[in-house]
């Protein structure tokens, strides 16, 4: 019981991650995909979390911190690039 | 016991969340729809896993961790969206065709980039849609 | 302010006292700090007893337009044909604090549905993205009776 309902909790992240790839692939703007990427990264941390928890491993949830600063980071850094570049 | 089915079902949610936050990427026809389906359904499916994991651990100091993370999303989460969004405006990436209304149009400086409340007189805004309609939508500009 | 400290003080102290520090007992001596105050300072200080209640409202009714607010997301997502009228609308800015106009615009945009795009130079417009538009004059008046004026409240005596 447990153990499919850890396949379905890892397949609809799977599943959302491809999405996200997709419109990472697609566009058609830069910023849509600045959004795609900074998705993918807060479904990455989901991944971490879940992981933690399945394998009971709390030394995870440090990935997860430092995914989320970067990030962010990321976002910004972008939102500044594209902001000067007009 | 009842624990764990309570971290199981928080897990669910979150996955589920993230799941929608996902599809509403993918099929949302603009840039600012796709931030308002993903910037929260990411941010409440992240805090719901996290809040799993600081009941699955049930440990004083993972918990404040996780809490930590939950709160530095969603502070760093509006701010990404509003920086996003802004910086897509003046990039020039358009709304959708079905959208109803654009108050903020014509109320940007295109030489300072200051917002007023009053209207721009017409030599400094911001090209408009028809304008936006000829430019390539995409990287190599 | 200080009261606010001062009552955190106390649930310390409850906690230390009582020798266990869990959440559950933070929270009742922050509970038993804030009668004992009330009892000592609600003639002298009445602002303090008006703001903690205030709080609880706001966050009760983010919380609830939150959940409401993703399941509509949900459906809308999900549905073979989504059901979109968007649009940006200016909302005035009855607040004058730059701590409640950014608690406003975070609340906004972690609502599914709204999102605060930016705030005019002279503070007092706010420009919101929405995902349903139904009525303009009945959204500007949600933003501003369930949020601005509570944050008013809160934030400027």
């Amino acid at each position: 019981m447990t153990d499919a309902l850890w396949i379905l909790i890892l397949a609809l992240l799977s599943a959302g991650l491809v999405f996200a790839f997709i419109r990472l692939a697609r566009g058609p703007y830069l910023p849509d995909r600045v959004i795609a990427l900074d998705l993918i990264s807060i479904l990455a941390m989901g991944f971490i979390v879940a992981y933690a928890v399945r394998f009971d491993q709390p030394n995870f949830l440090d990935v997860a911190i430092i995914l989320a600063i970067i990030s962010f980071l990321g976002t910004v850094a972008f939102a500044y690039y594209l902001e000067r570049r007009v | 016991m009842l624990g764990e089915i309570l971290v199981m079902a928080l897990m669910l949610f979150g996955a589920f969340f993230m799941f929608l936050a996902g599809i509403g990427m993918l099929r949302m026809p603009d840039l600012f729809l796709r931030m308002s389906s993903t910037a929260k359904a990411g941010t409440l499916g992240a805090g719901l896993l996290l809040l799993a994991a600081a009941i699955h651990f049930g440990d004083f100091a993972i918990a404040t961790r996780a809490l930590a993370i939950i709160v530095f999303l969603m502070l760093t989460a509006p701010v990404a969206a509003h920086m996003i969004g802004r910086a897509a405006y003046f990039d020039g990436v358009p709304l959708w065709k079905g959208t109803i209304r654009d108050d903020l149009r014509g109320h940007y400086r295109a030489s300072t980039h200051a917002l007023e409340t009053t209207a721009i007189p017409e030599e400094d805004r911001l090209p408009d849609e028809a304008e936006l309609e000829t430019r390539k939508p995409d990287l190599d500009r | 302010m200080s009261l606010f400290l001062l009552n955190i003080l106390l649930a310390l102290a409850w906690a230390a006292l009582t020798g266990s520090f869990r959440p559950v007992d933070l929270f009742f001596g922050f509970a038993l700090g804030y009668l004992v105050l009330w009892l000592v300072l609600h003639k002298n200080r009445p602002r303090y007893f008006r703001q903690i209640p205030l709080l609880l409202g706001l966050f009760l009714y983010f919380t609830a337009d939150v959940l409401r607010a993703n399941f509509r997301m949900a459906v809308t997502v999900l549905s073979p044909r989504m059901k979109l009228r968007p649009a940006v609308v200016a909302v005035p800015l009855i607040l004058k604090s730059e701590t409640a106009t950014i608690l406003l615009a975070n609340m906004l945009t972690l609502t599914p549905g709204t999102l605060s795009l930016d705030v005019s130079t002279d503070h007092q417009t706010l420009y919101v993205h929405t995902v349903w538009l139904d009525d303009i004059e009945e959204f500007r008046r949600q933003v501003v009776d369930g949020y601005e004026k509570r944050l008013k409240e809160l934030f400027e005596p």
